[in-house]
């Protein structure tokens, strides 16, 4: 099943204008209300990190001004005005702009996105911005609900490898300015294992000091090496050497057994919550929903669409600047592209997948999505169903990739 | 046109002399192209053979020349340069009386220069000896003047000095054709023989016969019969190549052109055949060739099985334009349905892959080739085995015997040593050596076919640093002490992997397979154990750990393209895949056998 590509470049402004007149929605009555997820990509940080491979300048802040005006552009050409549940500002890192400039960020935002009660504003940090009081300052101004910062580790040597430029103390020092600051921000701990040098017992020290914290929601993601990376090219000339599988997995296996003992809910492969501080932003994601996207390298997903903005910072300030789509690359899916679609991210969360209401919803049933593999991974204890719902097993968590593949035919 | 007007020659050349593109002056200085049409390779229509630059099948072109006032025509059989492609030569050779033998003035006599003037001797042609390249910064043309005298027994100072490139030496080099190569005997009021020196499909125009009128008239609306196989067929068109198809009313004795008759299959014409007039046939028909023997062996299955049909009619269109390889049906229990091809040879076998690739978009899982072997049962009977499932149990084999060739080596003197240790290595049994002058030498020896074809040239080329050449004839079979090894892959045995070994060379092998198997199959989410085994004894293994952690944490910030285009690039690897029971083996494992050679 090969996605529809057409040579006619399509702006997010077409996709969502063609799914209100129902070419490229399939079965579903698009309406703009039924958008209610944005994401806002900040492509500025101070250095690259060497496995980082998002799109981003490093230390061109003299790009700002023309990234907010380039914002502006791509949200003029909505069609329509929308309003939302959910909005994310990531990046690269957004605390890189000046309190003036997360302040005219987010005017231009809520000037063509409303937000709804009770939304979800969610702002990624680096966590040696927030030292600064200013900063704190001007995000306690701004509609930010949930804060989510890039800790990544509590041991100072896996902070240096990783290139980060915090320290451990920091952390605790900034935690505690931010919960002064509001109490009623969510806060969120992005952290990364299975760091080449990081040791079982660093990990599970770190965790431990990350549970201390108490925050609201943490994120545990294995290092991938990334194509084009200086840690992909370190890895090469053997300068870095990847953990053996068995240690990450180990490593993996740790984090939830400790963060669930903490009380935290393992909702999806790589994210723990509180009870009730689940990303509602990546939920839309992972249930299929339809959401706008703007900057550098952002993805859109709307009425049947999916698109990416540029990743290069420059071509994209180039189009928009010119008026030109932005959009480097996009698909339009089909009923069934859409269906597997729905399966595989549906299966990233641990309830997995309600069968039957799949069924309803897309018009397919798992059983001739998945055919003969089904049983297989279901026989080989990847895939369990209980309840009515599919769902990976513990063990199938470590392979998910290879579940998913098999999901998208 | 009268026969003393008419000249019949052919070029040989070692691979990348400059053949195709003196060939190509000859068209420019003669007027059949413009300078605008001049460009390199033109008379290689066949786009492999434009990549690869070879010439797999003669090609022939008319050409109008004028000397003195009299119009001469001249035949050119153009003829392909590649060992696997001799029976091609000695076919053209037969449709010519003269061979221009071209050289390059740098490189020199190379060991298919020689098989090829050898060629050119045997059938009594005229030759005249050719350094190409003048041009170029460096030459040696006084060496390479020496090694036409030594090896080849030439007289030098009978040489021509030609750039092909630039067109400098061409015009003596046609006035010489002219004046030495003699003019064609046959009178055009004998009753007809034509030889069929080529074929060709035209999916247009049926089959095109490529035919040298040795006696007699070849006219339009003629009744002919073919006297080997009896046919008869009545001359729709004929005409010559000049260099694009022109037709004519008549071909007389000496003149080479072509012929249509409206058959449609190739099969159906048979190269060296003789065309004789039905109404007043010949007494007897020219002498003919031999057939081509296919050496080389593999088996070829369609990745996918519903393509068998496809690959089976794609395979009957290739024999069309090829009839030197062979097909018939195979079965395979890890490979399914596929056919079991025989090849001229390794470059041979290449070309056809990729023109089924290419031509009809199958994708093919292609198994380790090997050579044709003859086993001596108990009760007597000789088996000739062209796979090595067709190896009886060892019980059975009285003699087990494999093709012997005559393999020529010439090489840099001070590579000999290196090239007999290649030899030795190979179980070669050393003939002689020769020096063609201070510089370089001739060397013979007798090798094994099947230590030749894997990788003999490859390694030729790396341990003479490109200078040494080498050619080769099957010479016969010999008894060797040969067993089939067997590739298990989790406790069951791949037939498509099994090969037929030296004993002496089985451990290491096997130890060199099993480990090359290990990198090119991926983990799965289960142990695998990969053995080769000599009948029930195991003489290697290694293990393939199972797949325990593949999961990707991150999912781009929405970026759901992405990931899923990582997978469908994972997933386009894995076309070229067998489903072996629960193991996918990926192509290239079925070619492992080939390297594994060379890791010892």
């Amino acid at each position: 099943m090969q996605s529809t590509k057409t040579s006619e470049p399509i702006r997010l402004k077409d996709a969502l204008l063609r799914s209100r007149c129902g070419a490229g929605a399939v079965g579903i009555g698009f309406t703009p209300q039924t958008v209610r997820s944005a994401y806002v990509h900040v492509p500025f940080c101070r250095h690259r990190c060497g496995y980082c491979d998002f799109a981003l300048v490093a230390g061109r802040g003299d790009l700002v001004e023309a990234y907010l005006e380039g914002v502006a552009a791509e949200l003029a050409e909505l069609p329509w005005s929308f309003e939302l549940d959910t909005l994310y500002v990531g990046g690269g890192t957004p605390t890189f702009l000046s309190p003036g400039q997360l302040r005219r960020l987010f005017a231009l935002l809520t000037d063509r996105l409303a937000l709804r009660r009770g939304a979800e504003v969610t702002i990624e940090a680096n966590p040696a911005d927030l030292l600064d009081a200013r900063k704190r300052a001007a995000l306690a101004d701004l509609p930010v609900t949930r804060i989510s910062l890039g800790v990544q580790s509590l041991d100072p040597a896996v902070l240096k490898t990783l290139e980060r430029d915090h320290r451990p103390a920091e952390i605790h020092e900034v935690f505690a300015a931010l919960r002064a600051a509001r109490s009623d921000w969510q806060l969120a701990c992005d952290l990364i294992f299975a760091v080449p040098g990081q040791t079982i017992a660093s990990w599970q020290n770190t965790l431990q000091g990350v549970i201390a914290l108490q925050p609201d929601h943490v994120s545990a993601y294995g290092l991938t090496f990334e194509k084009g990376t200086a840690f992909w090219s370190r890895r090469r000339r053997g300068v870095l050497t990847e953990l053996p599988e068995d240690e990450q997995l180990r490593m993996y296996d740790v984090a939830i057994d400790r963060l669930t003992a903490a009380g935290f809910e393992h909702y999806e492969i790589s994210n723990l919550a509180r009870p009730g501080c689940r990303s509602r932003h990546n939920l839309a994601y992972w249930t299929f929903q339809p959401y706008l996207a703007f900057g550098p390298g952002a993805a859109w997903f709307v009425g049947g669409v999916r698109g990416t903005n540029h990743r290069s910072v420059f071509t994209w300030l180039k189009r928009v600047h010119a008026g030109v789509s932005p959009v480097a690359e996009f698909e339009i899916l089909d009923a069934e592209q859409q269906a597997r679609d729905r399966l595989w991210l549906g299966l990233r969360l641990r309830e997995g997948v309600e069968l039957e209401t799949f069924r309803q919803e897309t018009g397919f049933c798992v059983d001739e999505l998945l055919g003969a593999r089904l049983r297989e991974h279901v026989q080989q204890g990847r895939l369990t169903v209980c309840d009515g719902r599919l769902m990976l097993t513990r063990e199938g968590l470590h392979v998910a990739d290879s579940v998913f593949a098999d999901c998208v035919g | 046109m009268k026969t003393e007007q008419i000249r019949n020659f052919c070029i040989v050349a070692h691979i990348d002399h400059g053949k195709s593109t003196l060939a190509d002056q000859f068209l420019l200085k003669t007027g059949a192209i413009s300078e605008r049409e001049f460009r390199e390779q033109l008379l290689d229509d066949l786009d492999i053979e434009r990549d690869r630059g070879i010439t797999i099948k003669a090609q022939t072109v008319a050409l109008r020349y004028a000397l003195d006032g009299v119009e001469y025509e001249l035949n050119l059989i153009d003829t392909p340069g590649h060992v696997d492609f001799h029976y091609e030569v000695s076919r053209s050779l037969a449709a010519c009386e003269g061979a221009l033998l071209l050289v390059d003035a740098f490189q020199g006599v190379q060991a298919q220069t020689v098989a090829n003037a050898y060629a050119a001797v045997e059938a009594d042609l005229t030759i005249i000896p050719v350094l190409n390249k003048i041009d170029l910064p460096v030459t040696r043309i006084d060496e390479v003047l020496e090694e036409i005298e030594t090896v080849l027994g030439l007289d030098p100072s009978e040489a021509l000095l030609v750039s092909a490139k630039t067109g400098q030496g061409v015009d003596a080099l046609l006035q010489a054709i002219v004046k030495r190569v003699p003019p064609p005997q046959g009178r055009p009021d004998a009753p007809l023989r034509a030889l069929v020196f080529d074929s060709k499909y035209d999916a247009y125009r049926g089959v095109i016969t490529y035919v040298r009128v040795k006696e007699g008239t070849l006219q339009k609306g003629q009744r002919i019969r073919f006297m080997k196989s009896g046919t008869e067929h009545e001359v729709l068109e004929l005409g010559q190549f000049r260099p694009g198809m022109v037709a004519c009313d008549r071909l007389t004795a000496g003149q080479v052109g072509y012929v249509l008759t409206g058959i449609k299959e190739l099969g159906q014409v048979h190269v060296g055949d003789t065309l004789t007039d039905a109404a007043r046939p010949a007494r007897v028909a020219l002498p003919g060739y031999k057939k081509p023997q296919q050496m080389v062996f593999c088996g070829m299955f369609p990745t996918n099985s519903t393509d068998f049909e496809k690959l089976r009619d794609a395979l009957q269109k290739l024999s069309l334009n090829d009839s030197s390889f062979t097909f018939q049906p195979e079965t395979s229990d890890a490979l399914g349905f596929g056919f079991r091809c025989g090849f001229l040879g390794m470059l041979h076998m290449e070309i056809v892959q990729q023109r089924l690739e290419r031509e009809a978009g199958i994708d093919l899982v292609q198994t380790a080739p090997n050579v044709t072997y003859e086993i001596l049962t108990r009760t007597g009977e000789v088996l000739r085995i062209d796979n090595p499932q067709q190896v009886p149990d060892a019980g059975q084999i009285a003699e087990f015997r494999e093709p012997i060739a005559r393999v020529t080596f010439i090489v840099p003197a001070g590579n000999i040593g290196t090239v007999m240790q290649l030899c030795e290595d190979r179980r070669g049994v050393y003939r002689s050596t020769e020096y063609l002058g201070p510089e370089r030498a001739q060397i013979v020896y007798e090798l094994p076919l099947a230590e030749i074809v894997y990788d003999l040239h490859d390694k030729l080329k790396s341990a003479t640093r490109g200078y040494g050449t080498m050619d080769y004839e099957v010479i016969g079979f010999r008894p060797a002490d040969l067993v089939k090894m067997d590739i298990l892959v989790k406790g069951r045995r791949v037939d498509a992997l099994s090969t037929i070994v030296h004993r002496s060379v089985a451990e290491r092998r096997g130890r060199a397979l099993v480990k090359r198997l290990k990198k090119e199959i991926a983990r799965h989410q289960f142990e695998i154990a990969l053995q080769a085994a000599i009948g029930s004894r195991v003489i290697a293994r290694e293990t393939i750990s199972a797949l325990r952690k593949n999961v990707t944490a991150k999912c781009y910030g929405g970026d759901i393209t992405r990931k899923r285009k990582l997978w469908a690039k994972q997933r386009e690897g894995k076309k070229r895949m067998k489903q072996f029971g629960e193991v996918e083996i990926p192509q290239k494992a079925f070619l492992a056998v080939l390297e594994a050679g060379q890791d010892d």
